[in-house]
């Protein structure tokens, strides 16, 4: 039952999640300007060939009805054709969607486990000098902003050392249909730099929840019973401390997973990785409507689906959301 | 009365304010009131600013007579000068969009929490949509809908912060509410407004205030990361975003102290704000206040 | 002069002082405490909050707060000073020959462990060669001990699912694993029903008779103390005061201090039993029948009501989730210038009665009159005739005053919300009234938490007395605050009401309590009346089994 009314409240949440998303798109744009100046040649058109352009892409039309034309062809799984690439919105999206996964996993693998470490070393020795160093310096990471991180690391990483490539994929390898960059070195290293632009602030933020968390168990009644109960500290850090702080990271993990799959556009566009959010903003600054719309569901699809993972991560996770008293 | 009683601070908590981030962040605002005596040269003037001189390394002197401590950039607009203008625009956004997010969300946290029911319901999908929306694109979305220009930024960082406000000062309001206190004012006949104004809100203000500081920091960068973007403010008014944005360009080509100088500057104003928020945060953490 | 032959004690201390060093300095805790605990014997160390008993059971068990240390006694154990031990050897101690067990059941446990792991894990811990089978054997043994049902079922069952009483049954288990021979148990049962904390107790003295066990028993509940403590020790302020064997503590208290300690306890007393004419319904061979004719001249009239929980959903609108009852058909009359007492358990609903009529939660109900006027409880709070006219004083008085008001600011809104027009005498009216509640007019301007507890309590009491009520609502006014100021809170209550005419519906867990100050007494169950009559007859001569069952739930030195 707690099941069904978790799985129902979802599909509410993803259904008011696109609605939403697809109104402010639609307007969003409209308000903008007029995608055909950035399709047809300004140069050399003619008002007569802007005209044609209009009415094709049925522009002349009035916004509710290019709404109404956009939840039609939504109901066949349509998104459009790509105003500036030609190519069906969707798979556009869908052929960057190798590039970003693979930075945003090796991105929050390295944050949860750097985080989780952190935080465990300074949570259990609250007051210290290594506990007040972590606290000092994830508030500075925490403040950097993450464009200027990565013109820093491009600056020192690529430009002075000239140890990593500025930007780029590198060499690809075919998988399943997509192209990974992990796969070869060359790759592997021209992932060095947006990942650490990704996984910085977020290591920052996960040791900083870890912290909290332990700190917080640490001072539990149970905790206290475990230690009068004669256990050992290793013990009790490992099977008592870790899964009751696990609850709020694998929340923040989820979240934060979900944020790079959608707008790592920063640090895609300054890398230059070809990968969803660069699409996005790519397409936002041309008015390519299709491709947005394909974006914004992609990412709502997306969002959705991962707090429905974190809530099963939760059930597994928590007994008490699990099997009720 | 009651609000002052509460920030009345010890002697203790005055002494341990005055930290280093603290000081920094006071030269920080000091600096953003007095730019233009402070800058040798106005950047919004085009005026004043030397085209050949583009490009200038940090040190050169300039052909109005004063050094550009810190370079110029593609425009030859002295980046010292840049810094301090643009430390105007980014505190003034991000004070004024944190107070005015503070004081919506505040109000709609607090009476969602009392009346219940469908004002709840109503405030808090609200709220959870906002949330649930990332804020990039929230503010992605509002500063393409409203256009380009200051004012535009704040109420789009408005709109991208009530939010999480709203949630936090509602929840603690939500325990507060349930406290005998305020069960105890509901059995006399007073009015809704004033069991709001004079119980429940001085109660459940202390996330808010503790969150200020922090969204602060975050409408900073935000603000800076829409005119990286450029989509934030016009160039012809640099903020530290812009400025840095503009140096990407030329970063490649090792002209690095275009965007190295304001980011940093951005950066040492994002941490200062952040500190003095932890210290908000430890003066009104019930637990280390002292009895 | 100890003779030879005499054997040595199980745990001696000696001259024990505890210090809490802070920034401001160092302040004692604990001033040279001395005390002895045999083999097989229950030692009660008693006091009031604050007394310093909690950081002698810390220290025992070798968990002191940080900031706090041991600066001058010691504790023997077996003739091993324990304070000379390495952190190793103190940790092999509490596994094994030293246990403990906390007060709050809640949170004692690990919510993510079942509890058959986390004692498995305890087993494990202390003989680490034990094959998983035995673990679970002995585990599953331990369980039924200490009076688990089913025991290898509920093995598997993680904290949340079990109640409060089962909950602290693992925690003894688990105390047990060790093979221990001292439990330290602090507040083992405050958190628990009164029925709950008899059989808790009974596990304990079962555990002393048939191991030979010793408990360092810790509480401020001289009814505790009196069921199963041999010696008791009496502190106050970090030091002790008295001790001695119960029995003669309890007989014959030398100290001022443990005089008062118990004269404040009140106690249960049986009712003589003298037929009166005015003996409501219920009494006539009619028992648990929710019905009641007014002896008097009811004030306020309740028939039928009724609440539910569960709210709405969709899962109700399939018919998959049935609503519960929080209350069912109550029906009350409450005396005008009487009280009327409202007992049962934790969950029995007598709360929610108070709530409904104070306006803070809605209701249904056939009919509800105050003063033959017909008032209306299915919007909360607002305009429904009850509204000012019913004024509650709440359990905790520390969350019961806002934070951020004086005492006089709290006072004057309340004098103002309620005044007829143009009454302006409100300081001089809030000053009379405090003083005779025994507060005095410096306590006009502080703030709620430079009171103590009773003060606060008296302020609450004030500001209900001064919304101008006709029935004040009190519920569990007394058992937030220490036992020597109960009495003077609950002797005011009922001064306080007679004095100024009104009418009092007083909700408690605590039988002796109503039996002292209440007219009539009706005991709720599962949001029904379960019994309903006069004091005298509740008490005295009801047949009522859950009655009787919650009589004598009470320790025995109550009824005396």
């Amino acid at each position: 039952m707690a099941l069904f009314k978790v799985i129902s409240g979802r599909l509410y949440q993803a259904f008011l999640l696109l609605v939403v998303m697809s109104l402010i798109g639609f307007v969003g744009i409209h308000s903008v300007g007029n995608p055909v100046y950035n399709i047809v040649n300004i140069e050399t058109a003619t008002p007569d060939d802007i005209r044609r352009a209009t009415e094709l892409l049925g522009l002349d039309q009035p916004l509710w009805r290019q709404y109404l034309v956009f939840v039609q062809n939504l109901a066949t799984g349509s998104f459009g054709t790509s105003y500036i690439y030609h190519l069906p919105a969707f798979e556009l999206v869908l052929s960057k969607l190798s590039a970003t996964i693979e930075l945003a996993a090796f991105a929050i693998l390295i944050a949860a486990a750097a985080g989780t470490g952190l935080g465990l070393l300074a949570g259990t020795r609250p007051g210290t000098l290594v506990d007040r160093m972590v606290v000092i310096v994830t508030v500075y990471a925490l403040s950097v902003p993450s464009f200027w991180l990565s013109m820093m690391l491009v600056l020192f990483g690529a430009v002075m050392t000239g140890w990593f490539p500025s930007g780029g994929r590198g060499s690809t390898v075919d998988l399943f249909g997509w192209e990974w960059s992990f796969l070869t070195a060359d790759g592997l290293k021209h992932l060095v730099l947006p990942v650490l632009a990704l996984a910085i602030p977020n290591i920052a933020l996960i040791a900083r929840l870890a912290r909290a968390g332990t700190v917080e168990v640490q001072r539990a009644d149970f905790v206290r019973f475990c230690l009068a109960k004669g256990l050992s500290d290793r013990h009790i850090l490992f099977r008592h401390t870790l899964p009751n702080i696990s609850l709020p990271i694998v929340t923040i993990v989820g979240l934060q997973f979900g944020g790079m799959l959608a707008f790592a556009m920063v640090v895609e566009s300054i890398f230059a990785w070809p990968g969803v959010g660069k699409l996005l903003i790519d397409s936002i600054q041309l008015l390519d409507r299709p491709v947005v719309m394909a974006t914004l569901t992609f990412v709502a699809i997306t969002f959705v689906a991962l707090n429905a993972i974190v809530d099963l991560l939760y059930a597994v996770l928590d007994p008490r959301v699990r099997i009720s008293a | 009365m009651t609000i002052m009683t509460s920030l009345r601070l010890s002697q203790r908590r005055i002494r341990g304010a005055l930290t280093l981030p603290n000081g920094i962040l006071a030269l920080f605002v000091l600096a953003a009131i007095t730019a233009p005596v402070l800058a040798p040269q106005n950047p919004y003037d085009m005026l004043q600013i030397l085209g050949w001189e583009a490009s200038s390394p940090p040190g050169t002197m300039s052909g109005n007579g004063y050094r550009y401590l810190l370079g110029t950039d593609g425009l030859g607009r002295d980046i010292a000068s840049c810094i301090l203008y643009g430390l105007r625009i980014s505190l003034v956004v991000s004070v004024v969009s944190a107070a005015a997010a503070a004081a919506i969300g505040l109000t709609l946290g607090v009476v969602a929490a009392y009346f219940g029911r469908w004002v709840d319901a109503v405030i808090m999908r609200a709220v959870d949509l906002q949330l649930s929306l990332p804020t990039m694109l929230v503010a992605l979305i509002a500063i393409v809908t409203l256009g380009p220009g200051v004012d535009r930024i704040i109420l789009a960082l408005i709109i991208v912060q009530w939010a999480t406000y709203a949630r936090v000062v509602r929840s603690v309001a939500l325990s507060e509410a349930g406290k005998p206190y305020v069960d105890a004012v509901r059995t006399m006949p007073l009015s809704h407004g004033r069991i709001i104004l004079r119980h429940l809100l001085p109660n459940s203000i202390a996330p808010a205030i503790t969150l200020l500081p922090i969204e602060i920091g975050h409408a900073v960068a935000l603000e800076a990361t829409l005119s990286f973007l450029g989509l934030g403010v016009p160039m012809d008014q640099p903020s530290l975003g812009s400025t840095v944005a503009n140096g990407f360009q030329y970063l490649l080509t090792g002209q690095y102290w275009i965007s190295l100088f304001p980011g940093f500057a951005l950066f040492a104003l994002i941490a200062a704000i952040n500190f003095a928020g932890e210290d908000i945060r430890r003066l009104w953490d019930p637990r280390s206040r002292s009895l | 002069m100890t003779t030879k032959d005499e054997k040595a004690p199980l745990m001696e201390v000696r001259d024990l002082t505890l210090v809490h060093r802070g920034s401001s300095g160092s302040t004692p805790i604990v001033r040279d405490v001395s005390f002895s605990l045999g083999y097989g014997q229950v030692l009660g160390i008693i006091g009031e909050s604050g007394a310093g008993k909690s950081t002698i059971g810390n220290a025992v068990i070798g968990l002191l707060a940080p900031g706090i240390e041991q600066t001058g006694g010691s504790i023997r154990m077996n003739g091993i000073a324990l304070e000379t031990l390495d952190a190793e050897r103190r940790r092999a101690l509490r596994g094994g020959a030293i246990a403990s067990i906390f007060q709050d059941h809640t949170s004692s446990l690990d919510p993510l462990m079942t509890i058959g792991a986390q004692l498995g894990e305890t087993i494990a811990a202390l003989s680490p060669d034990l094959p998983r089978a035995e673990v679970r054997k002995r585990a599953v043994a331990l369980l039924e001990r200490v009076g688990i049902p089913e025991p290898a079922r509920r093995y598997n069952s993680y904290p949340h699912q079990l109640s409060g009483g089962q909950r602290q049954r693992v925690v003894i288990a688990t105390a047990l694993a060790g093979s221990p021979s001292i439990i330290v148990a602090d507040e083992p049962t405050s958190a628990l029903d009164a029925t709950v904390q008899k059989q808790i107790l009974r596990v304990l003295k079962g555990l002393v008779e048939e191991k030979g066990l010793s408990i360092l028993l810790i509480t401020h509940d001289m009814g505790v103390i009196a069921e199963i403590a041999d010696r008791v020790v009496v502190m106050k302020n970090g030091a002790v005061v008295e001790q001695g064997s119960t029995a003669a503590l309890l007989e014959n208290p030398q100290d001022v201090y443990t005089r008062n300690l118990l004269s404040a306890v009140p106690k249960l007393r049986r009712s003589n039993v003298d037929v009166r004419a005015d003996t409501p319904a219920g009494a006539d061979g009619n028992p648990g029948q929710a019905e009641c004719r007014p002896a008097r001249d009811a004030i306020l009239v309740v028939d039928n009501l009724s609440k539910t929980f569960g709210g709405k959903s969709i899962l109700r609108m399939f018919g998959t989730e049935k609503p519960g009852f929080a209350l069912r058909d109550v029906n009350i009359r409450l005396p005008r210038g009487g009280v009327l007492g409202i007992v049962g358990e934790s969950g029995s609903g007598k709360s929610t009665i108070g709530r409904i009529l104070a306006g803070l939660e809605t209701g249904n109900a056939d009919k509800i009159e105050l003063n033959g006027k017909a008032c209306d409880i299915t919007y909360r709070g607002r305009g429904g005739g009850l509204l000012g006219q019913v004024q509650m004083v709440f359990q905790d008085p520390s969350s019961s005053l806002n934070p951020r008001l004086t005492v006089v600011e709290a006072l004057t809104e309340c004098v103002r919300a309620t005044a007829r027009s143009g009454d302006d005498r409100s300081r001089s009216r809030i000053a009379k009234t405090i003083e005779r509640l025994g507060l005095q007019q410096a306590h006009l301007d502080r703030y709620p938490h430079q009171l103590s507890g009773g003060q606060k309590q008296r302020v609450c009491i004030a500001r209900a007395l001064l919304a101008g009520p006709q029935i004040m609502i009190a519920d569990e006014p007394t058992s937030a605050l220490d036992v020597s100021v109960q009495a003077e809170i609950l002797s005011l209550l009922k001064e306080t009401v007679a004095e100024n005419d009104l009418s009092m519906i007083f909700i408690s867990h605590d039988l002796a309590v109503v039996q002292d100050i209440c007219d009539e007494v009706c005991v709720m169950r599962n949001g029904r009346i379960e019994d309903y009559g006069t004091s005298d007859f509740i008490f005295g001569r009801s047949e009522n089994p859950y009655t009787r069952h919650l009589i004598d739930a009470r320790p025995k030195i109550f009824t005396r």
